[in-house]
């Protein structure tokens, strides 16, 4: 085994080190990393959510994906600290990408996605904000390579896990005993599923109510494909697609839980012509408000997060960020995005942070409410084991 | 293609000094046996006086001498050295493990995938049992060469040219890939239809009836396809688009220059790759014009093969050999240079089949009358008679003699690579060479009292009487650890009934991840829920900790930032009285196909010498 060969074990040394004098470092406000962006092949996990906890961000870091190189990072900014601290889960390697859900009291639910030889879920639980652990589950299946595979019921904490081969299974705590709600396959031969020709799953959540929603990619145009359980069927529950988008076929790219109802991201089309629409629902996931689209005009989306109070934000190529606070309101701009931005997550007093990497390296950029450009806040070393999972 | 690589380095000390062991010994054997042969022929001839003067004096009347050939000789003689000395090449003490990685895998790399899938069967095969096919290799090549240099007349020699069709054929298809016929950028000046294709054509040659030499008929013919082929190189080399007009495309060399210039970089001596280098710089200047004249030269000498007139074959003759001659100095750079050579490229047997064909066509043995009693047929039924079987021993030549201890070394080399291949476990010495020999050992294996994936306490005590197979895993590890549980449930296979004796057992390795629930998980990845005698234990932090000291295993590290625990790999050999009898290294390195089954044989051998103890 790799890690205790000597050159991991002088690697960690100065990883360690690196922790030491790195995290939490000082704010500067100097210019933006220019390195790449996130290792090319990673899939769409980066992403951030706001807990009664805290802020929570993912986002993966190292280097190639070929040379499992690329290590999925968990950072947290407890509630009322202005300090991201990195709690990713230890025990596991996380190649395969991390997946996180608000669960019962506070705690939080981390799914560590398998990769090379592991083929099901580790999942584990933190109650204090990432600073221990304890293993749960596991899923005896690969879990879908999608920011919103996980969701708990806020009640209960019964999860939902959406699979790589279209299954949803459900669990109670303890999530070791697990049963299938339903897959895309069964749900694509419902009313519901037939309507939308669903092709495939997205998303799972449970609205605070707690009834299940899947969420997919929909073939027929003009439907968006959210479903919700009522008397042990799946119907319906997408909102109508407004004119002049409704010729287009629809995915939901994002469904998650938020402080009062539902969000959800959806886009339309394809290629260059794309567009991007944000829908709230209040309560059931059933009535939805959808934002005015936003064109991607050859953008790519690199990252979607949502605020408690369901605020949207977007990472887009080429430095692009847009964001959008609730119904009624527009999409707006936001500066150009420091360089390496994995994702945004709502700042400590409004506006956002930018977490940009570059290899081992987090710098965390703030972009104040009014303000006109970010500003670095902090910096740290990430302790990557580079080779360890080769 | 995946099965190419064994996953050991192929100048591992371990399998090269394997290697020459199993030459010297197969090759001492070899020796033994062409002395047994001639102390008996030498024996029987002192002991049998008539059979000192031969079959024909026997008979009463003397033999006819007839000269063989010399179109025959010409292939026998030539094609028989070159099998020697491909022989020879292979004998290379990285070809064992380096074959299939750094010969077969290349060169099949531009064919089409289905000729890929076959060659990464024959590398596959090969990885596994890397000892004998190599040694194997170089008996069968040596073996034909030296019959086919000894056995100069009659049924003997016949069928040392069919054992190099046969073989030839073998080593074309996989060894070869076809010759590279299905790949693009396929050339004459590249060895283009392959060097062993012409070895096959020697060798049917050789192995037809010598009243077919006796006709000018057999040369016209060997030379009109020859020169049928040369003209086909000639359009494939001219064809637009090939990019064999061009010295250079795009700033980069043409395909010639570019085939040439990455011959010059192999390693060689200084004066052979500074010519090679002068010539690929030459063809990159004037792509045009060396094309130009190497599709004139195989045209021209195509076209006056093709004629079957002696006058204008002569001179055509001596322009291809000279032209074989530099193009494997200038472009072919030998063949054997560089990297594993396992022949002279194709060259020389294109020089020695246009001279065959020469001599065929222009020297034919003049016949001659045959005395009616040396003529006179003989029914198999008489000659299978036992006086007849025991006249035949008795006047034995020379050649028959040497012919037999030929066959004696190819059997030498094709016998245990056949049973190497019905085996489909890898040897155990591909597991020794990635991590070493292991000491026996004769101490108390170190007590212990976890928990199994069903949640019941097991003892070391309580698995007395059983030869353990111990080795820690970590249940949520991504690399290692399921290849070793892999190894494990093989070894549990190849135990076959013995494993009822036997008893697999895995600690888990992971400090964090301790639950029955993650070692059931591992259980269902791996496909051992099933395996009868398996027993995957864990415990609580602690316990497990003490485990691990008590074997001397290294404290599982819990390494930061999306790490998976660090740990090592063990396998330990628990006898049925509870002690420890070896500690094998058991990182699985790569982790191939051919590695994975060799470690598992290394257990099964390992359990097997125990049981067979007790």
């Amino acid at each position: 085994m790799k890690p205790t060969a000597r050159p991991a074990l002088i690697a960690l040394a100065l990883a360690a080190a690196a922790l030491t004098a790195g995290c939490g470092s000082a704010a500067s406000s100097g210019p933006g990393p220019t390195g790449p962006v996130p290792p090319a092949g990673a899939p769409f996990l980066a992403t951030s959510l706001v807990t009664p906890a805290g802020t929570w961000a993912i986002a993966v870091m190292g280097g190639s994906v070929s040379s499992h190189n690329n290590f999925w990072q968990l950072f947290a900014r407890p509630a009322g600290s202005t300090i991201w601290k990195l709690v990713t889960p230890p025990g596991v390697a996380d190649n395969g990408g991390l997946v996180a859900a608000s669960a019962r009291a506070g705690s939080l639910i981390t799914g560590i996605r398998p990769s090379q030889y592991l083929t099901y879920t580790p999942l584990a639980l933190t109650h204090d904000g990432g600073q221990a652990w304890s293993p749960t589950g596991p899923l005896d299946a690969a879990l879908a390579a999608t920011p919103d595979a996980l969701a708990a019921a806020p009640g209960t904490g019964r999860l939902l896990a959406l699979l790589t081969s279209g299954a949803v299974k459900a669990a109670a705590p303890g999530y070791t005993r697990w049963t299938t709600l339903t897959s895309q396959r069964s749900l694509a031969v419902t009313p519901a599923g037939r309507r939308c020709g669903l092709t495939g799953l997205t998303a799972v959540t449970v609205t605070p109510a707690g009834v299940p929603l899947l969420a997919g990619r929909c073939s027929r145009p003009g439907t968006a494909g959210i479903f919700a359980a009522a008397n042990g069927t799946w119907q319906a529950a997408g909102p109508a697609l407004p004119a002049g988008l409704d010729h287009q076929p629809a995915t939901v790219l994002r469904l998650t839980r938020a402080s009062h109802g539902v969000v959800a991201l959806l886009e339309t089309g394809s290629g260059p012509g794309a567009s991007l629409l944000a829908a709230w629902s209040v309560g059931d996931g059933v009535r939805w408000a959808l934002s005015p689209p936003i064109r991607l005009r050859g953008a790519k989306l690199a990252s979607a997060s949502f605020g408690p109070d369901g605020t949207a934000a977007l990472v887009l190529t080429h430095g692009r960020a847009d964001t959008i606070t609730g119904a009624g309101a527009a999409w707006r701009s936001l500066p150009a995005l420091p360089a390496g931005t994995a994702t945004l997550a709502p700042g400590p007093a409004g506006g956002f942070d930018a977490l940009a990497v570059h290899r081992t390296r987090l710098t965390v950029w703030q972009l104040g409410p009014g303000a006109a450009g970010w500003r670095a806040t902090q910096a740290m070393n990430v302790p990557v084991q580079f080779g360890s999972s080769g | 293609m995946p099965g190419m690589r064994s996953g050991v380095n192929i100048d591992d000390p371990t399998v090269v000094a394997a290697f020459k062991a199993a030459l010297l010994h197969q090759g001492l054997i070899a020796l033994l046996i062409f002395a047994l042969l001639g102390l008996a022929w030498v024996s029987v001839r002192a002991w049998a006086p008539f059979a000192r003067n031969g079959a024909a004096e026997v008979a009463g009347t003397p033999a006819p001498v007839q000269a063989e050939p010399a179109g025959r000789q010409v292939l026998r003689v030539g094609f028989g050295l070159l099998w020697v000395f491909d022989g020879i090449l292979q004998a290379q003490p990285k070809m064992a493990i380096g074959l299939p990685s750094q010969v077969l895998q290349p060169i099949a790399a531009a064919s089409p995938r289905w000729v890929q899938h076959l060659v990464n069967w024959a590398g596959t095969s090969w990885s596994y049992h890397p000892m004998q096919a190599g040694a194997s290799a170089v008996w069968i090549q040596a073996g034909i060469g030296i019959w086919m240099l000894v056995a100069a007349r009659g049924a003997w020699s016949r069928l040392a040219g069919l054992a190099s069709v046969g073989w030839g054929l073998v080593v074309w298809v996989f060894g070869e890939s076809f010759g590279g016929i299905f790949a693009p950028g396929l050339t004459w000046l590249f060895g283009a239809p392959g060097a062993v294709l012409l070895y096959c054509v020697a060798g049917g040659l050789i192995a037809l009836p010598e009243r077919s030499w006796r006709t000018p008929r057999l040369g016209r013919l060997t030379l009109g396809g020859l020169g049928l082929f040369l003209i086909g190189m000639a359009v494939l080399q001219a064809w637009p688009g090939r990019g064999f007009w061009q010295g250079q495309l795009h700033g980069q060399p043409g395909t010639l220059a570019g085939m040439v210039q990455n011959m010059a970089t192999t390693s060689q001596p200084h004066v052979l790759s500074a010519w090679v280098n002068a010539f690929g710089t030459f063809t990159a200047a004037h792509g045009f014009a060396v094309n130009l004249f190497a599709v004139a030269a195989l045209t021209a000498t195509g076209l006056a093969f093709l004629s079957g007139r002696p006058g204008l074959i002569r001179p055509a003759l001596i322009f291809f050999t000279v032209l074989c001659l530099a193009d494997w100095v200038l472009i072919e750079d030998f063949g054997f240079f560089g990297g594993l050579g396992t022949d002279p490229n194709s060259m020389i047997p294109f020089a020695l089949l246009a001279a065959a064909g020469y001599l065929a066509l222009t020297r034919v043995p003049v016949p001659e009358a045959e005395p009616a009693a040396a003529r006179a047929p003989v029914s198999w039924r008489e000659r299978v008679r036992p006086a007849s079987l025991r006249q035949a021993v008795m006047t034995a030549s020379f050649q028959s003699v040497a012919s037999i201890g030929a066959v004696g070394i190819i059997v030498l080399g094709a016998a245990p690579m056949a049973a190497a291949q019905a085996n489909p476990v890898a040897d155990t010495i591909l597991a020794q060479a990635i991590n070493g020999s292991s000491a026996p050992l004769n101490i108390p294996a170190p007590a212990f009292s976890l928990t199994d994936q069903h949640g019941r306490t097991v003892t070391l005590a309580s698995l007395r009487g059983k030869v353990v197979l111990l080795t820690f895993l970590d249940d949520t590890c991504t690399v290692d650890c399921p290849l070793i549980a892999q190894e494990f449930r093989a070894a549990g296979q190849m135990l076959g009934a013995q494993a009822w004796h036997v008893g697999l057992v895995a600690i888990n390795y992971n400090p964090i991840y301790t639950q029955v629930s993650y070692i059931q998980a591992f259980d269902r990845q791996e496909g051992l829920a099933t395996v009868p005698n398996w027993l995957f234990l864990t415990g609580t932090r602690a316990q497990l900790g003490q485990v691990w000291r008590a074997y001397g295993a290294a404290p599982a590290e819990i390494l930061p930032a999306g790490s998976m625990i660090g740990h090592g790999d063990y396998a330990f050999v628990i006898d049925q009285k509870g002690h420890l009898r070896r500690e094998l290294g058991f990182d699985t390195g790569p982790g191939t196909q051919a590695t994975k089954s060799s470690f598992a044989a290394e257990l099964t051998d390992a359990a097997r010498q125990l049981l067979g103890r007790s």
